[in-house]
């Protein structure tokens, strides 16, 4: 327990160090991007925490695969410690985006490809959050939830083509012929998702650590419950 | 027949069954006594493979229930706290249905003969809903034992069940101990036929604490509050006094096979209409509801040329949308009240099938519902929505809809807010198959071919591949306890 302690607190203290280090670089490392100025910079909050809404989802996703195929709690506690993070960091990158388009294209908001799927996989895991406080059975909701956490995943992908194909205004970072970024800035940019990611880990371990007491304080309630009944 | 070692079951940190031991011989008539919570409808659902033990072994004639429950299911008969009755079907329409599903010869002769045994002959075109508490309680025995299976648990058979229909069920279960079958039942009544020169196991918190004949019906009562207030007492070993039962254990094998698969989709389905046919509840509220939503959308627009075309696509699937939830809300809603799940899931049937079967029994009320819809929105909206490329999107949308609806609903089904969950599971989900549906729908009116509108298309049937791919691999977690 006091070696997790430990770590956790390493891993804190470097995220926070990191995360300072990213702020420093994103504002006084990385150039002035020529065309839209200084609001470019929120770019590089607002992809890394893309990056790691995404990422989280993915964790999800195969978190409640293994435990549909092991029926063991540790991955559910990860898969619904993932889907939460991933949640927040997908708020994060919806409200930097719509920062970012207001001086960019004019408005907060826009049925962009972008944007759209952004919007999507927020309510699909606002639902999937939804859900596990809907259901009574604890295994039965750590099923459903893993059922819908594949299901929310899988066409994920379909969402981005289809929405893709349907509109698309959101500047091209990444293309065939590479990042359309100079060396700092892709330096900055990869220091920002390291250090996002970083973040992601400390706090799924925090998460899930903290699920892990509640479980525990379940179990002693109703140990405490069971041996006032006795007492009776 | 029935050995189970070392079980346990927990639900989140509470243990419902904490290292049970028991061996019920073939023929012998056990009944199973404990105060509320004590385990005993957990030790029966995981006996029935309605739920999965924690740890611990379980075998039913010799099988395994985790790796042959098909077989398993094929041998047990299951009464449950709830009757597993459709109320929309007659009693012999649900007699009909079970005896499909377990694939009875000669179920009519079957039907005919247990009706009359559990007096419902005269009934037996009357719709279960319209029946007592006692019929419907007698119905559901005929149900358990149709496929005259070798081992039958009862879970408070007597719960509700005035003085006639009590002894109408004591000489059936009476019948099946003499026709050899194998008896587990709980029972709250100590003091009763039931349980009196009887082996009685007595559960308190998940342990068995008495397992002997109870033959001395004045002390009995007396040694089970001690029993069950007093904690755990050591169980005295339990006679297997009946021999072998004559029942044969040789039924046929339930592995899946083609045929058996597709005779159990087209049973539930047809069980689906039947119920459907009789009270038209779940059709009409989609109906009335898409047709409304029609006229408001048309209503509140009211647009013409090519205004009117660029929005009848995204009006007419925002209605198929909305009226779908309704009636999947609806359809999974008729078939948890009585426990209908639970009836399918105890019958050794894939549960492949079950998902084929829901979903087409959606699928066939949705297509029926746009039957009526995509005329009237060609007359609302003025747009030749009757085109053969416009009919497939509809189908290909529809299709991946009822899949994706079907499995959704079965979870919403299970929540606390039911009603308000299956559109917030169902719509963000429906992302991609509503956009291609709708964009493919508007290139079809703008005049391309099927062939011309691409990417939409492909998404439609990738979209189907995937997510039934998904509902079969997992609505199986979806529906079992």
């Amino acid at each position: 327990m006091r070696k997790k302690g430990l770590v956790n607190g390493v891993l804190a203290g470097l995220s926070i160090l990191m995360f300072l280090v990213a702020f420093g670089m994103v504002f006084f490392y990385a150039p002035r991007e020529a065309t839209m100025g200084e609001v470019q910079r929120i770019f590089y909050f607002h992809v890394a925490t893309a990056w790691v809404g995404f990422f989280g989802f993915f964790i999800t996703f195969l978190g409640g695969a293994v435990y549909l195929a092991t029926n063991d709690r540790r991955w559910d506690i990860l898969a619904f410690s993932s889907a939460e993070i991933g949640l927040v960091f997908i708020t994060m990158t919806l409200v930097t985006g719509m920062l970012w388009a207001k001086p960019a294209w004019g408005t907060y908001w826009t049925w962009e490809p972008r944007l759209t799927i952004s919007a999507v996989q927020w309510l699909l895991y606002v639902a999937y959050i939804m859900l596990r406080g809907s259901v009574l059975s604890p295994e039965r909701e750590a099923r459903f939830a893993a059922v819908y956490g594949i299901a929310a995943f899988v066409t994920v992908p379909l969402s981005w083509f289809a929405i893709r194909w349907w509109r698309t205004i959101h500047p091209q970072i990444v293309s065939g012929e590479g990042m359309a970024l100079t060396a700092k800035m892709t330096t900055t940019l990869l220091f920002s998702l390291a250090t996002f990611t970083l973040m992601y880990v400390t706090l799924l371990r925090q998460r899930i650590q903290l699920e892990k007491t509640k479980d525990q304080l379940a179990t002693l309630r109703l140990q405490h419950e069971q041996a006032g009944h006795s007492d009776l | 027949m029935i050995a189970v070692s070392q079980l346990t079951k927990s639900f989140g940190p509470r243990q419902a069954l904490a290292g049970v031991d028991v061996r019920v011989a073939p023929g012998e008539c056990v009944v199973l006594c404990g105060p509320n919570g004590a385990g005993k409808t957990t030790l029966l659902r995981i006996l029935a493979t309605l739920a999965r033990p924690t740890s611990g072994t379980v075998r039913i004639a010799g099988l395994d229930p985790a790796k042959a429950g098909a077989d398993v299911r094929q041998r047990i008969g299951f009464l449950s706290h709830r009757t597993l009755l459709y109320d929309d079907l007659t009693a012999e329409q649900n007699l009909a249905f079970y005896a499909r599903m377990y694939a009875i010869p000669e179920p009519q002769a079957r039907i005919d003969e247990l009706l009359e045994r559990v007096g419902l002959t005269a009934r037996r075109h009357d719709l279960v809903r319209t029946f007592s508490r006692g019929m419907q309680q007698r119905l559901a025995v005929a149900r358990a034992v149709l496929h005259r299976p070798a081992v039958v648990l009862l879970d408070e058979p007597y719960t509700g069940l005035d003085p006639l229909a009590a002894d109408t069920l004591t000489a059936l279960l009476a019948d099946l101990t003499g026709e050899g079958c194998t008896l587990l039942l709980t029972s709250h009544n100590l003091q009763s036929d039931v349980t009196l020169n009887r082996r009685v196991v007595v559960l308190n918190r998940g342990r068995i604490v008495y397992d002997a004949p109870h033959t001395d019906a004045s002390t009995f009562p007396a040694l089970y509050r001690e029993l069950v207030g007093g904690g755990a007492v050591s169980g005295q070993q339990s006679a297997f006094s009946r021999q072998p039962s004559a029942i044969s254990n040789e039924h046929p094998a339930s592995s899946i096979q083609l045929p058996g698969f597709l005779r159990h989709v087209w049973a539930i389905v047809g069980k689906d209409l039947a119920a459907e046919l009789h009270t038209r509840e779940i059709f009409s509220a989609m109906f009335v509801f898409a047709v409304l939503a029609m006229l408001i959308f048309s209503f509140a627009l009211d647009l013409r040329g090519a205004l009117a075309q660029a929005a009848a696509p995204g009006v007419l699937w925002a209605t198929i949308a909305f009226a779908g939830t309704l009636g999947l809300s609806r359809s999974m809603a008729r078939e948890q009240q009585t426990g209908g799940i639970e009836g399918l899931l105890l019958a050794p049937v894939d549960r492949a099938a079950l998902f084929f079967g829901k979903a087409l029994g959606n699928l066939a009320l949705m297509l029926a519902v746009e039957v009526v819809l995509i005329p009237l929105a060609m007359v609302m909206f003025d747009v030749p929505l009757l085109r053969g490329g416009v009919l497939l999107t509809a189908l290909l949308g529809t299709v991946g809809y009822a899949a994706v609806g079907t499995l959704l609903a079965a979870i919403a089904v299970n929540t606390r807010a039911r009603e308000v969950m299956l559109p917030i599971l169902l719509l963000p989900l429906l992302t991609p198959l509503l956009i291609a549906a709708v964009k493919a729908t508007g290139a079809l009116l703008d005049g391309a071919a099927w062939a011309e509108i691409g990417g939409w298309g492909q998404i439609l049937v990738v979209y189907n591949l995937l997510i039934i791919a998904v509902a079969l691999l997992t609505f199986g977690y979806v529906i079992e306890e």
